[in-house]
């Protein structure tokens, strides 16, 4: 392996411009995420929060700058290329088969299938995937409910840990990748809230790297190790979380701080 | 790892891969309900139609005339598993009868006739399939499909019924060890669904396509061509069904008989199959099946007007209905009660 690859971050980007029109969404945004980084991304609506995000999960293409994966220089087209590249959004709403069990829910798409001659008929080894997702659950430190339990008897916060480790499984490959969460305690109560808090700092433990949008500013200074505040579409703030303050923040936040970057 | 172990958030003590005792007993009485009514009728036949009704005789009856019902039921149940309801079944039934009869009156051998009807009903299934894939409503695009297949078995058989196809006998009225041929054509046909959907990967899939299409694109699962598979599945049981009914009758008719899928949808709505897709099980659908023919049977023991088995029927598939809403709450409730305890209760 290229010893560039180890030391660049899992994903960068530098001067991206994002235009609909005359209306610059974003204007010169650098951005980098490292394996094990919880970066949270804040800013008021309109800041171009979404669309930075958009621009990672390959939704959108910027207008200008350039994206790296590992040091990589990358083109996103479709959500699908991020995805193959290990960048993985998770979604708002979280897409579970809701009448399958947990187990079937996380080996979607990488089934495990039984020894040959039962294999070839595409039959599915569903003791050992049960086993591989209570393990990947495990290795998360999270435990929710029995792997044969349907997605529809468990609760919100359950649903959405599953939907997290799906994604987190999906991007711990033989390299970890970065995973994109947008408000990802929106819907939650205080305590599902907190098994989700504790889940994202676990997969960045585990070498995952962690874009996190959110309204929510508690939650920010609970699991992000660096914060970026968009404002207007310009880079306000790129601060360590322990270097930095509520107040601080929502100046950030509001513009009624000036910018880190201000010329 | 930066979080002290006691810290594991919400962790609910002591669950592994299986649930507790009590939640598995409330989930199965969700899921396998059908059955309890079933041997609960049987019960109360056995008792208000003895001696005839409790005979294996009268078992094998019941199960023959159950037969046709859960051919087209797995077709309905298939489709709608895949989150579509597939209405043209009665005319790919009457085209591939009528096309086979009419291969069969022009000396072809029985093993092509029988292979050119089922490879009809699998066409026909692609083409619904398709179309539905263009973001056409299932329902409209199977009516219109309905009605150009009946228009065409018509015009195959020349608008009368094909008389005397007897070489179609040994899937017809023949019984081997003791049991009609339809009935053993619907046991593997069930065994092979199910076995395919539940212990298969493209089967599992399927389910997943029907319960959450956006789930497995995400997954990077081509999604359409289970849902097209759906249409097959369908298609198929519907051109067996149209061979069975050829083969018991010596005769095909090609007026496509709309009853069948009213049949069959009872049956499958009894199986608590959704019809907005995702979720059933077939053998439920069978004992739907099973259940519909157990009725209209005793009914006829006891020389009771058949109209009365099927204002039966619909009772037992409105309070069906019912029991399944009340158990869904309960489980449901008492799951979420489960879920709270162990995130207040099982941890710090």
């Amino acid at each position: 392996m290229i010893p560039l690859t180890d030391t660049a971050p899992a994903l960068e980007l530098s001067g991206i411009d994002m235009h609909y029109g005359y209306v610059r969404a974003l204007d010169q945004i650098d951005f980098r995420v490292a394996n094990g980084e919880v970066v949270a991304l804040l800013g008021d609506n309109g800041a171009g929060k979404s669309t930075l995000l958009k621009v990672m999960s390959g939704a959108h293409r910027p207008t200008a700058g350039t994206i790296r994966v590992h040091g990589r220089e990358m083109e996103f087209h479709s959500p699908t290329d991020s995805t193959h590249a290990g960048i993985q959004m998770v979604y708002q709403d979280l897409a579970l088969v809701e009448a399958q069990d947990i187990a079937t829910n996380l080996t979607l798409g990488r089934e495990i299938l039984r020894k040959p001659p039962l294999g070839w008929l595409g039959f599915v080894d569903k003791k050992a995937q049960r086993k591989r997702s209570q393990a990947e659950l495990d290795r998360l430190g999270v435990r929710t409910a029995a792997m044969t339990r349907p997605v529809e008897m468990l609760s919100g916060g359950q649903r959405q840990v599953v939907a997290l480790a799906r994604s987190a499984t999906r991007v711990s490959g033989e390299r970890n990748g970065v995973l994109l969460l947008d408000e990802p305690t929106a819907a939650l109560g205080y305590e599902q809230t907190r098994q989700v808090e504790a889940l994202i700092v676990r997969m960045a433990s585990h070498g995952i790297g962690c874009v996190l949008v959110t309204h929510n500013l508690p939650l920010a200074m609970e699991v992000s190790t660096r914060i970026v505040v968009l404002n207007r579409g310009r880079k306000y703030a790129d601060v360590a979380t322990d270097k930095t303050d509520n107040d601080q923040l929502v100046g950030w936040i509001t513009g009624a701080r000036p910018s880190m970057f201000a010329a | 790892m930066s979080l002290a172990p006691e810290d594991t958030a919400g962790a609910a003590p002591d669950e592994h891969t299986k649930d507790s005792l009590g939640i598995r007993a409330l989930i199965f009485t969700r899921d396998r309900g059908i059955v309890v009514l079933w041997i609960l009728l049987i019960i109360v036949f056995s008792i208000w139609a003895s001696p005839f009704f409790a005979k294996w005789s009268n078992a094998v009856l019941i199960a023959n005339a159950a037969a046709l019902t859960a051919v087209y039921a797995a077709g309905v149940a298939a489709g709608a598993i895949s989150g579509a309801l597939d209405i043209s079944l009665p005319g790919v039934a009457a085209l591939a009868g009528v096309t086979c009869g009419w291969l069969l009156t022009h000396h072809v051998s029985v093993v092509v006739g029988i292979a050119v009807a089922l490879l009809i009903g699998l066409a026909i299934g692609v083409v619904n399939g398709l179309i539905t894939l263009r973001g056409f409503n299932p329902l409209i695009v199977t009516i219109g499909t309905l009605s150009a297949t009946s228009g065409l078995a018509a015009v195959v058989a020349g608008g009368y019924t094909i008389t005397g196809l007897n070489q179609l006998t040994f899937m017809g009225t023949r019984h081997y060890a003791g049991i009609p041929a339809p009935v053993w054509i619907v046991i593997a046909l069930y065994i092979v669904l199910t076995v395919f959907l539940t212990q298969t990967r493209d089967g599992i899939r399927f389910m997943a396509v029907g319960g959450n299409k956006e789930a497995v694109r995400r997954s990077g699962i081509q999604s359409n061509r289970y849902r097209v598979l759906g249409f097959m599945i369908s298609g198929f049981c519907a051109a067996l069904g149209g061979l069975i009914t050829t083969a018991v009758d010596t005769s095909a008719n090609p007026a496509a008989d709309p009853s069948i899928i009213f049949t069959a949808l009872t049956a499958v709505a009894l199986a608590g199959v959704a019809l907005t897709g995702g979720r059933g099980s077939l053998p439920r659908v069978l004992v739907g099946a099973l259940i519909l023919a157990t009725i209209s049977n005793a009914l006829t023991i006891k020389g009771i007007q058949p109209y009365w088995g099927t204002i039966v029927t619909g009772l037992l598939l409105l309070a069906a209905l019912g029991m399944e809403k009340g158990v869904e709450t309960s489980v449901e409730r008492r799951l979420m009660a489960a879920a709270q305890a162990t995130v207040h209760s099982g941890k710090k």
